[in-house]
C-alpha cells in the first residue's frame, strides 16, 4: 500500500545559548499508510511539536526527506510548502488556535481559502454539522466554550479534505470529559473520511485509545 | 470568504485606531479638495467674466480697480471719463463696440448699471424672457444737456442768481434687464418695476430715488458671472436719477458739504462723465498700440482684464499654495499614524498571522493583508475627505458669495480628485511597507506554541 507519510534519516537541531548544537529530532525511519491511525508519544520537550512542523513544512529539517504522498516536502520552495500544507495535511493545535474575529463557519472557511480560493461554504458547514456545531455556526470562538472550539479547528484541519491530518496534543487544553470527547470525535472522523491520522501526545489515556504507539525515541 | 473578508475584520477589530487614522486622512483630504475647488472654481469664475471685455477704460488709478468695479462689479468706480473719451473710442475703426458703463446705485445690494442697448449683443448676453430696453443717443445728450441745466440751476439758487430757465425734456421710458440671480434672488419679474437705493452697496439708511422707478422689460440668460449679479438700465435714465446731476456743484462747494457728498462724488459719475467703457475690438492685433495710446493720454486709462485677474490670481496663488502644503502635511502625518498604528498592532496579531500562514497562506499573501488594510484605510479616508471636500464647498459658498458674487458648484467633480484618491492609494500603500514587512517575517513555529 503507498505511502502516505514517509520520513527517512530525519535530523533537526536547535543552537543553544552556550553554541551547543542540542539534537531534537533524529529519526531514521518512519512510514504511515493510507488511514492509520497513529499515537506518537514522548514527554515535554522531546520535539514533537517540532516534528509536526518539519512533516506540516512549517520548519525545515537540518537533513533527511518528508515524503506526504510521495512529495518531499523539503525539496519545495517555502510558497510552494504552504500551497502543499493547505491543500494535503490538516493541522489540530493544542491551544485551537482561532482567529478571534472570526465566526465558527468563517475560521473553517479560512482553512479552505488557502488551498483553492474556493468560497464554496457547503462542506464547511457539513463538517461543522459533523462536529455538533450546526447550530453555532455564526458564533465567535469567545462565545464557544473550550471543546466546542476544538471541536471547531477539527472542522478546519478537515475542510479540504487533506490526505494527512496531524495533531498536537489536541486534548491537552481540555478537561478529562471534553477531551474523550474531541479525541473520539478526531478519531471518528478520521476513519470515516479516510485520512491518516498522526497523533503527539504524553497523555497515557490518549495513548490507551490508539491501537498503534509509537515512542519517539524508538524511531531514533 | 476573501482577502477583503480579513481586511475588513482586522481593521473592525482595531475600530478606534481605524477610525480616528480614517479620519485624520479624511481631515487632510477634505481640506486639499475644498482648496482646490474653491480656488480652480474662483479662477474659472473670474476668468469666464472676462471673456468678451477685451480691453476696459476707466479713470486713471488702479487698473485692477478699473477690472473688478467694470466686469466683476466689485469694489468702488475709480473715478469717471469725460464722454468724449467715450465718442472718441466709438469713432475707432480699430475699435468694434465701445459700451459705456455707468454705477453709483444698487437695488437691494445688486448693482444698477447704465449702459446701453449694444451691451448684450456686444458681450454675448443672451436674454432668457422679455426684450432690451430702448436706448438712444439722442435721448442720452437730452438727458446729459438737461442734467447740466439742472445744475446751473442749482448753482444759481445757491448763489442767490435769477435761474436761466430750461427747455422741456421728454424723458425716454425707464427701462431695466435684470441678471438671472437677481431674479432669483429678488423675485422681480418682467413688467414689474423696482426702485433704486443710492450707493453701491445695500445699507439701511441709503436714499431710495423714488421719484424714478424703473419698468423691467428683460432677464438674462444665467452665465455664471457677475452679469446675473447686475442690473442694467438705460444709460440716459441713469441721469435722470436725481443728485446725478449735480457733481459741479458739488465739486464748487465740496468744502461745505462735507465727507458724504465726497463719497458720491467716488460713486457717481458726473453729467456728461461715465465709469468705464468696455470695449471690443476690431482685431486683436489692435489691443497694444490702442493700449499704448489711451494711457499716453491724459483723460484715461486702459486695461487687460484677463492679464489683470491672471495677476490677482498669482498673488493669491502664493496662499493657495502655503494652505495646499499644510494639507499635504497633514495627510503625510496620517500617513505615519496609520504606519505606527498597524506596526504597533504586529505584536498582538503575530500570532494570527502565524496561524494564517499555518492554514496555507503564503508570505506574500500576509505582506499584501497589511498593505491592503492601509490602503483601504487610506481609501475610505480618501472618499470621506471628498465628500468633506465637496461639503466644505458647499458651506464656504456663502461666504463667497458676500465676498466676490460668486459661488462655487458643490457637486462638479474635478479630475484632479481622481489623483488624490491616487495619492490616497500611494500613501497608504507607503504606510502599510513597514508594518507590513514585520508580519512578512513573522516566525509561524515561534507564534503557534500554546499561549503560557
Amino acid at each position: 500500500m503507498a505511502s502516505v507519510l514517509k520520513l527517512r534519516q530525519l535530523r533537526k537541531s536547535y543552537r543553544e545559548a552556550d553554541g551547543n548544537l542540542l539534537d531534537v529530532i533524529h529519526i531514521n525511519q518512519l512510514s504511515l499508510t493510507h488511514g492509520d491511525q497513529i499515537a506518537l508519544v514522548g514527554q515535554s520537550g522531546s520535539g514533537k511539536s517540532t516534528l509536526l512542523n518539519l512533516i506540516a513544512g512549517i520548519q525545515l529539517p537540518d537533513a533527511g526527506e518528508i515524503l506526504v504522498n510521495d512529495t518531499d516536502v523539503t525539496k519545495l520552495s517555502e510558497a510552494a510548502r504552504d500551497r502543499f500544507r493547505a491543500a494535503n495535511i490538516g493541522y489540530i493545535f493544542q491551544s485551537f488556535n482561532l482567529l478571534q474575529g472570526f465566526t465558527a463557519l468563517e475560521n473553517v472557511l479560512l482553512g479552505q481559502m488557502f488551498a483553492n480560493g474556493s468560497n464554496g461554504g457547503d462542506r464547511a458547514v457539513q463538517l461543522l454539522e459533523t462536529v455538533g456545531l450546526g447550530k453555532r455556526l455564526h458564533h465567535k470562538p469567545r462565545t464557544l466554550s473550550i471543546g466546542e472550539q476544538q471541536r471547531v479547528a477539527i472542522a478546519r484541519a478537515l475542510v479540504n479534505a487533506p490526505p494527512l491530518v496531524l495533531a498536537d496534543e489536541p486534548t491537552a487544553s481540555l478537561d478529562a470529559k471534553n477531551g474523550a470527547e474531541v479525541l473520539a470525535l478526531i478519531r471518528r472522523v478520521c476513519a470515516d473520511g479516510r485520512h491518516t491520522l498522526l497523533l503527539v501526545t504524553h497523555d497515557q489515556q490518549v495513548m490507551r485509545s490508539f491501537k498503534s504507539v509509537i515512542p519517539l525515541e524508538d524511531l531514533q | 470568504m476573501t482577502l477583503f473578508t480579513i481586511i475588513t475584520k482586522n481593521m473592525r477589530q482595531r475600530a478606534l485606531a481605524t477610525t480616528l487614522t480614517t479620519v485624520s486622512v479624511a481631515l487632510a483630504v477634505a481640506l486639499t479638495v475644498a482648496i482646490v475647488h474653491i480656488k480652480r472654481g474662483m479662477e474659472d469664475r473670474f476668468q469666464q467674466s472676462t471673456v468678451g471685455y477685451e480691453m476696459v477704460v476707466g479713470a486713471k488709478g488702479s487698473p485692477l480697480q478699473l477690472v473688478l468695479n467694470t466686469v466683476f462689479n466689485l469694489d468702488i468706480s475709480p473715478g469717471n471719463i469725460p464722454w468724449p473719451v467715450v465718442e472718441k473710442l466709438r469713432a475707432d475703426k480699430r475699435v468694434k463696440a465701445a459700451v459705456p458703463l455707468s454705477v453709483g446705485d444698487n437695488y437691494h445690494g445688486f448693482r444698477i448699471i447704465g449702459t446701453t442697448d449694444e451691451f448684450g449683443e456686444a458681450f454675448g448676453y443672451r436674454l432668457a424672457s422679455g426684450r432690451w430696453f430702448n436706448f438712444s443717443m439722442d435721448a442720452l445728450r437730452d438727458a446729459f444737456s438737461e442734467a447740466n441745466e439742472h445744475a446751473h440751476e442749482r448753482i444759481a439758487k445757491e448763489h442767490g442768481l435769477k435761474p436761466i430757465g430750461h427747455a422741456v425734456h421728454h424723458h425716454a421710458a425707464s427701462e431695466a434687464v435684470i441678471g438671472a440671480t437677481v431674479a432669483h434672488e429678488t423675485g422681480l419679474r418682467v413688467g414689474q418695476t423696482f426702485i433704486a437705493a443710492h450707493g453701491l452697496e445695500a445699507t439701511p439708511d441709503a436714499e431710495q430715488h423714488t421719484d424714478n422707478p424703473w419698468t423691467i422689460v428683460g432677464i438674462l440668460a444665467a452665465t455664471g458671472t457677475a452679469v446675473d449679479r447686475g442690473l442694467y438700465i438705460n444709460l440716459d435714465s441713469f441721469y435722470h436719477i436725481e443728485g446725478h446731476e449735480v457733481r459741479d456743484v458739488v465739486k464748487i462747494g465740496a468744502s461745505q458739504k462735507g465727507p458724504q457728498k465726497k463719497e458720491e462724488k467716488d460713486n457717481d459719475p458726473d453729467p456728461g462723465q461715465v465709469s468705464a467703457v468696455a470695449l471690443k475690438l476690431s482685431s486683436p492685433l489692435y489691443a497694444l498700440g490702442l493700449y499704448r495710446e489711451i494711457n499716453d493720454g491724459a483723460d484715461a486709462m486702459a486695461a487687460f482684464p484677463a492679464v489683470e485677474i491672471r495677476k490677482l490670481f498669482s498673488i493669491v496663488g502664493n496662499i493657495d499654495i502655503i494652505l495646499l502644503a499644510q494639507a499635504i502635511l497633514i495627510g503625510i502625518v496620517a500617513g505615519v499614524a496609520i504606519a505606527v498604528s498597524i506596526y504597533n498592532s504586529m505584536s498582538e496579531r503575530r500570532r494570527e498571522i502565524a496561524i494564517l500562514r499555518a492554514l496555507g497562506a503564503r508570505r506574500g499573501v500576509i505582506f499584501a493583508i497589511v498593505v491592503l488594510e492601509a490602503v483601504s484605510i487610506c481609501a475610505i479616508g480618501g472618499v470621506l475627505g471628498i465628500a468633506g471636500g465637496h461639503v466644505i464647498v458647499a458651506g464656504a459658498n456663502t461666504v463667497l458669495h458676500r465676498v466676490s458674487g460668486f459661488t462655487v458648484e458643490p457637486l462638479s467633480f474635478q479630475a484632479v480628485e481622481l489623483l488624490i484618491i491616487a495619492g490616497c492609494i500611494v500613501l497608504g500603500a507607503l504606510s502599510g511597507i513597514g508594518p507590513a514587512a514585520r508580519a512578512y517575517r513573522t516566525e509561524v513555529a515561534e507564534h503557534l506554541a500554546p499561549m503560557t
